[in-house]
């Protein structure tokens, strides 16, 4: 059983700034699933969760339509306009 | 202002309170501390029981609320006080937050909020996804404007002479925008590459990480992007407004005349500065040494201002300033700096190897350096040219060097750090000692110092304890002595033309820096005494703003860089939004010492990118947004304003509506259920949110790394009819959302399982229970049991232990992979602190108490004072419409009374 307390989530939601570079790095090659981001980055699969989200809101990156086998969907970077 | 009424809270209640008085003809003030009118409901996903989209039903009424001809809006703001006059009606304070945003002026293009480089929990999604510090507060706001979060401003930037603003291009560090840093600090000055090496760093000393494991590197990184930028771009990149037709002179080429000449630049006048030296830079290429501040970054720092157009003239001494005007200049600005060493005055003076600090470095600084080889050198003061010396002195080949101070250690005005680095190098301290003679040999050059040994009295004006003399003396032997006892200005040519004090310093009005000659003003150094590089720039900075505007005939204020800053945020108040902090390591400073240094090469090494990175992601953003100025560039209607500041109104009412609702239970104070410990226990707001329409993941994900959730349990009661957290009441609504819930569950995600554990099931009231037996039908499960735990296995899943009383009480455990906890309702007790002069009586659970509910639902204990929906205790939406309803009715029967002076028991009778 785990006991390991989370991180307080207003330090976690502020590094997501900082983490926006070592994710786009992550999903340059393709989309990626949050637990494959976090193995990408070397970084908690739920504090990627929020990085990505927040990512997500601000339209830098996007699910693809459909989850896969295991139940988690990809997310792509968004290709900026020309 | 007067209005008759007063609704304080703009959730569905005080909406429904306002546009009932509106539409019953009264002028109704509504005063919502959110930037939106709608409350909690607006952010829900559907209501129960008839599964009605809440935006669809909220929305409508939010929009009729802001339009409504006979109410006021006044979104974030907050009542402060109100005050019941012995007329019966009341007098409100309210206190109109600072939006930084002109909404007039403001689309709704959210630009702002793509472009901050804040992120904050999102309290509209209940913390479940990060917006930004300029946001709009939902996407169904009404208004749909922006607001910029600032709980003032940030230490570092606070404490900054130069107005520089260290938050802002720390966040544009930790955001990877490298030259948006460098331009927002060059934005207050040109010397960007200078005061990343140079500045003492007061932003480091105030910084608020510093009471945890250490502060942030500011300098340094301001030096990294200084760096950055001058190895890829030739210049600063900036645009210069059309000419003016204005000309200013500038005096001198320090750092306040540089500053000054740069900002006068900018703003489209024609500067020239006159330069009594070769070269440019005063004391940046003169005093300070090449191994703090390397020539080629004074060189970059000073193309800033050339690049402008401004021309500098070396070698060129001003003395008559009338001579300026009549060559045109419109305003002198005298920048001279602290050009004249402070003597020893003891015998000996006139030996040779005794020389002044300021001679010696500018020496060596022109590349005619004396030859210290070999030689014993004295330094005598304790500042920071002291350090540079005695510093300067060991890199020559001095053999011993040391410097003679006549107080003691901590009391040396020098830079901690300074004395700290010189000491590595080499240089040793003879501390309360103060020289009496320079001896010599027979060549007239220089053998010894003879010292009087001091001790310490009682403090002085400086609050320092004042060096006095003893009987006793030393005598330090050596070959050279360095005087490096102060500086003062020497302005003696300036003497009638402007004020000056006995000491040499100009004297000028400190807040405008103008002379009593109108169009001579002056800055830095030759005003205040000898400082340092930062201030020099912040009056630099000030005279450049105020010359501007004088130029313009518009009155000498206005100077909102220093003058009219938001109020500094508290560091406690930073700290305690936090339960916890990650151990953060400081960066660490890399500088190469050596206690035989001998060249001069830059002794601080940079910071790579990765560790600029790292130091810049220790911020803790004190005072939410960081002053960036992304928001502002890229603002299309040019609606951010980031000097705005708090208003407070006073307005008169006939009446008050309180209807500031509830708060939900903390799930966190029922630490079985692991909520804040393990990542997949959530709350049942939040999953409304994940519901919602506008939801934040775009579907149901679970926390601990975003699956698709397949078991999801429900835990009723959570906070509510539970002693052991003093709730004993039920919350009559956790019951109802959790089937709705269920219900939304089962249609995004067709395949998951659905657990609801309760106590017992309140579904009273119309169509409840049929929504109930609905929600069954569907395949929603309900165990009857309180839970009793929540333990976390390794993949994340959840073990729920709990007593299943349908099957005879047998401990079960189960395991869900998402836990929602039916967080309940607790009373929002800010209502009891909005009467100043009355008592705004709570009932026995801490809500506002309503004298008869039975008979008049909303009355309160103070006459004319009504409450609306929620602040008098649980209800649905249902009941808070019809709570409102009856409040207002009372209330606008007091209005009818209080006009006609009729009372209640004469209309009776």
């Amino acid at each position: 059983m785990s006991e390991a307390r989370l991180r307080d989530r207003r330090e976690v939601i502020r590094e997501e700034p900082a983490m926006h570079a070592s994710i786009v790095r992550a999903l340059a090659e393709g989309p990626l699933t949050i637990p494959q981001i976090a193995a990408a980055i070397g970084e908690p699969p739920n504090e990627v969760l929020l990085w990505v989200m927040g990512m997500r809101r601000y339209r830098q990156v996007v699910e693809v339509p459909d989850a896969d086998d295991e139940g988690f969907f990809l997310y792509a970077l968004v290709q900026e306009e020309e | 202002m007067k209005y008759d009424a007063l609704v304080v809270g703009g959730g569905i209640a005080g909406m429904e309170s306002s546009l009932k008085l509106a539409d019953m003809g009264y002028h109704v003030l509504l005063v919502e501390r959110e930037a939106s009118v709608g409350g909690r409901m607006i952010l829900l996903s559907k209501v129960f029981p008839t599964l009605d989209c809440a935006s669809c039903i909220s929305g409508p009424k939010m929009s009729s609320t802001v339009n409504h001809p006979n109410i006021t809006n006044l979104t974030y703001s907050e009542v402060e006080g109100i005050e019941r006059r012995e007329d019966g009606t009341f007098r409100a304070t309210v206190r109109q937050k600072a939006k930084f945003v002109d909404w007039a002026a403001c689309t709704g293009c959210q630009d702002c909020e793509v472009a901050c480089t804040v992120a904050v929990p999102d309290q509209f999604n209940y913390d479940l996804v990060p917006r930004r510090a300029a946001y709009i507060a939902f996407p169904q706001a009404v208004p749909k404007k922006a607001v910029i979060e600032r709980a003032g401003t940030s230490p570092c930037t606070d404490t900054c002479p130069a107005g520089i603003k260290a938050h802002g291009y720390v966040s544009l560090i930790r955001s990877g925008k490298y030259e948006e840093a460098f331009q927002l600090v060059l934005d207050a000055t040109p010397l960007v590459g200078t005061l990343g090496r140079a500045c003492y760093a007061p932003c480091e000393d105030e910084c608020t990480r510093g009471d945890l494991e250490g502060t942030l590197p500011i300098r340094r990184l301001k030096r990294f992007v200084a760096d950055r930028h001058y190895d890829q771009f030739a210049g600063p990149g900036l645009e210069v407004a059309a000419p003016t037709g204005y000309r200013v002179a500038v005096v001198g080429s320090g750092p306040a005349g540089l500053t000054a000449a740069f900002q006068l630049a900018r703003r489209g006048h024609g500067v020239t500065i006159f330069e009594e030296a070769p070269e440019p830079g005063g004391f940046l290429r003169y005093a300070l040494p090449e191994y703090r501040l390397p020539r080629d970054v004074v060189a970059h720092d000073i193309a800033n201002v050339t690049a402008l157009g401004v021309t500098i003239v070396t070698n060129t001494r001003v003395e008559d300033l009338a001579v300026l005007k009549d060559q045109g200049f419109d305003a002198v600005l005298i920048a001279a700096g602290t050009q004249r060493a402070i003597r020893l005055g003891v015998a000996g003076e006139h030996l040779s190897g005794v020389m002044s600090g300021l001679d010696f470095l500018r020496a060596v600084r022109q590349g005619t350096p004396p030859d210290l080889s070999g030689r014993r050198v004295v330094v005598v003061g304790g500042g920071n040219v002291a350090m540079d010396a005695a510093r300067t002195a060991r890199r020559l080949g001095a053999r011993e060097t040391t410097v003679a101070y006549r107080r003691s250690r901590d009391q040396m005005p020098a830079h901690h750090v300074e004395a700290v680095d010189a000491e590595r190098e080499g240089v040793a301290f003879q501390l309360l000692v103060a020289p009496v003679e320079v001896l010599g040999d027979d060549r007239g050059a220089v053998s010894a110092l003879r010292c009087t040994v001091m001790r310490l009295g009682d403090a002085d004006a400086s609050g320092r304890r004042r060096p006095e003399p003893t009987s006793r003396e030393i005598t330090l032997d050596c070959d050279v002595v360095i005087a490096a006892l102060g500086l003062v200005p020497e302005t003696d040519a300036f003497e009638g033309q402007v004020d000056r004090d006995a000491g040499g310093e100009l004297g000028v009005d400190p807040t405008t820096l103008q002379s009593r000659v109108p169009y001579v003003f002056a800055a830095g150094d030759v005003v205040s005494g000898a400082s340092d590089i930062t201030r020099a720039v912040g009056q630099g900075r000030r005279a450049a703003h105020m010359i501007d505007r004088w130029l313009h005939g518009e009155p000498l204020d206005g100077f909102a860089a220093l003058d009219d800053r938001v109020a500094v945020v508290d560091k406690t108040t930073v700290l305690a939004r936090q339960q916890s902090f990650t151990h953060r390591e400081s960066v660490a400073v890399a500088n190469v010492f050596s206690s035989a240094p001998h060249d001069f090469s830059e002794v601080e090494r940079p910071l790579s990118e990765s560790d600029a990175l790292a130091g810049a992601s220790r911020c803790l953003d004190c005072g939410v947004c960081s002053e960036c100025q992304e928001c502002v560039t890229a603002c299309p209607a040019d609606a951010i304003h980031l000097d705005a500041h708090d208003e407070v109104v006073t307005v008169d009412v006939d009446t008050v509506v309180v209807s500031t609702g509830y708060r939900l239970f903390a799930a966190d104070h029922k630490p079985e259920y692991g909520y804040g410990v393990y990542a997949n226990v959530i709350t049942a707001t939040q999953m409304d949110r994940l519901l919602a329409p506008t939801r934040p993941y775009n579907t149901v994900l679970r926390p601990s790394d975003g699956k698709v959730p397949e078991r999801i349990a429900y835990v009723s009661c959570t906070g509510s009819r539970d002693t052991t957290v003093d709730n004993p009441l039920c919350s009559k609504i956790c019951c109802m959302y959790s089937i709705k819930q269920n219900q939304l569950i089962m249609g995004a995600l067709p395949l998951a399982d659905v657990t609801t554990h309760y106590m017992d099931m309140r579904a009273a009231g119309k169509r409840y229970d049929e929504f109930y037996e609905q929600a069954k039908a569907m395949g929603a499960n309900y165990v009857k049991g309180r839970v009793a735990a929540i333990a976390e296995k390794e993949d994340g899943n959840l073990i729920l232990t709990y007593e299943d009383i349908e099957n005879g009480g047998v401990l079960t455990d189960t395991e869900y992979d998402l836990v929602v906890l039916a967080v309940g309702v607790q009373p929002n007790r800010d209502a009891e602190h909005l009467f100043v002069n009355d008592v705004l009586r709570l009932d026995e659970f801490h809500y506002v108490d309503e004298v008869a509910p039975d008979l008049n639902p909303g009355e309160t204990a103070i006459p004319g004072v009504f409450v609306a929906g929620a602040s008098s205790g649980a209800k649905d939406i249902v009941d808070s419409i019809l709570h409102a309803g009856a409040a207002v009715a009372q209330a606008a029967a007091h209005l009818e009374r209080s006009r006609t002076g009729v009372t209640r028991e004469e209309v009776m009778s």
